[in-house]
């Protein structure tokens, strides 16, 4: 019993302590556009901002509805607070998580792996932000350089391709039974929708393998 | 090296960079030692939590790398500390790029010119958090009514956890399986990734280095390289692409399905 009580009272007190963070984050985050704002008297034209927005809003908001929807639940509650405040889900944290998960061993649904996934999501974020930070300070004058380099373009520019290869290697050799429907549906939508956002093909892909991967199991072709 | 006179990289600029980065790290901090804390009550091994946090550091350096060329991207407009700041705080690659792109555009620029009115500096900063705030505020109201009903839904008896490890374990290849997807047959919203030869020989590469890691691993028990395995997997597939984008003509390098 007591057990479960602090397994209830951990889960308490991360979604408290995660929304305070969360709250801060935002009061924070806003600092920046009122701080120059205020301070340079440069408010911006109200009606050119609202017409970016609304050019913005409709793709990125359903995407980031999904996101809530469909990341929340694998990167458990303290790794969900931490990503939806550090960024870079996709592309970072959510991988990251779920990589140290599976090298741990853990499952996401338990509390071990809520455990692991806050571990692992806080561990990325501060190494992203020391790396950034001194990339930023340390490098500064030879910026311009790096980003005109042709020799390390194709590095940067299929960085995703690199880090899912390596991800996914493993996994999809292990489970290849229900990887190939998922990829061959993300290939099937990309050919009719070339500049699909990731974050809609995601979806598309999650409840392709989530509904093959069922299906599969219903007709026992997997355990 | 550093040009105080231009509002974009201000002593203000610097200052709110400062609060916002330190900001995220005292909150990685504080979770990271509470979940630590947790692991220990729970029995996870010291060594295993180590381990976790060492390999996600190392997980982390290659993308982190990529978002620092994007931060340098998007600085020849803005400035360094906007892209700094935006990409440390919710920001994602994707988004950040297209949230000043349409900004820019809505004002008659693009990203390749440099912002030099205040106003329009503001308005692009506006822009980039109005439109990134919605996911931290949709998890701050709903994250607990969300795990709670996941967890409700999956916990109910030995059938329903069952479905519930196929679900993870499957949703886990749907996210590969997207990104695989677009190395074959992506576009980029810009041009400069689109599928094609480069893109799947990098990732063929990074699933060639990755299992022959796996296979020594397993083979020789070599325990402290399987946290390495990932990082160098990620680097070496990099590595591949920046050779061979040297060694091959560039009819066959910049091939893409999409011309």
């Amino acid at each position: 019993m007591s057990k479960i009580k602090k397994q209830r009272d951990y889960f308490d007190s991360v979604h408290i302590w995660g929304r305070i963070w969360s709250i801060g984050a935002l009061l924070v985050l806003f600092s920046l556009p009122v701080a120059f704002s205020a301070y340079y008297d440069a408010w911006p034209n109200a009606k050119l901002v609202l017409e970016a927005l609304l050019r913005l809003i409709p793709l990125y908001w359903l995407s980031s509805i999904i996101e809530v929807i469909t990341f929340t639940p694998m990167l458990g509650a303290g790794g969900a607070y931490l990503s939806f405040v550090t960024g870079n889900i996709t592309n970072l944290k959510l991988p990251c998580s779920l990589s140290a998960m599976e090298q741990a061993k853990v499952k996401a649904n338990s509390e071990e792996g809520e455990v692991i996934s806050t571990i692992a999501v806080a561990s990325s974020a501060i190494t992203t932000t020391i790396i950034i930070a001194v990339g930023v300070l340390l490098f500064n004058p030879f910026l311009p350089a790096l980003r005109e380099s042709e020799a390390l373009k194709p590095a940067f520019s299929y960085v995703s391709s690199a880090l899912f290869g390596a991800l996914g290697a493993s996994y999809l050799k292990k489970h290849w039974k229900i990887s190939i429907f998922p990829v061959v549906v993300g290939i099937a939508v990309l050919f009719f929708v070339p500049s699909f956002g990731v974050s809609t093909l995601l979806f598309v892909t999650i409840v392709a393998a989530v509904g093959g991967a069922l299906v599969m199991s219903k007709l026992k072709l997997v355990k | 090296m550093f040009d105080f006179s231009d509002f974009k990289e201000s002593p203000l600029m610097y200052g709110l960079a400062a609060l916002i980065i330190g900001f995220v790290v005292i909150e990685s901090v504080f979770f990271l030692v509470k979940a630590w804390k947790r692991g220990k009550e729970l029995g996870i091994s010291t060594e295993t939590l180590k381990n976790t946090v060492v390999s996600s550091a190392l997980f982390s350096v290659a993308p982190a790398i990529s978002i620092l060329a994007t931060v340098i991207v998007l600085a020849s407009a803005l400035g360094i500390v906007l892209p700094w700041i935006r990409l440390s705080v919710i920001g994602n690659l994707l988004y950040e790029t297209s949230a000043a792109n349409t900004m820019l555009d809505v004002l008659g620029s693009n990203i390749n010119t440099e912002v030099t009115n205040p106003e329009d500096f503001s308005a692009i900063a506006w822009v980039m958090t109005v439109g990134i705030s919605l996911g931290l505020v949709l998890v701050t109201i709903f994250g607990r009514f969300i795990i709670k009903k996941i967890n409700k839904a999956t916990t109910k008896s030995e059938k329903s956890s069952n479905i519930a490890d196929i679900i993870s374990a499957s949703a886990f290849i749907g996210i590969i399986s997207a990104f695989v997807a677009q190395a074959i047959n992506g576009k980029s919203s810009d041009g400069s990734s689109d599928a094609g030869f480069m893109s799947i020989v990098t990732l063929v590469s990074a699933v060639v280095i990755s299992l022959i890691f796996e296979t020594l691993c397993q083979r020789f028990k070599l325990k402290k390289l399987e946290i390495f395995a990932m990082p160098l997997s990620i680097f070496g597939a990099m590595a591949v692409a920046v050779l061979l984008n040297m060694w091959l003509p560039a009819e066959i390098t910049s091939f893409t399905w999409w011309g």
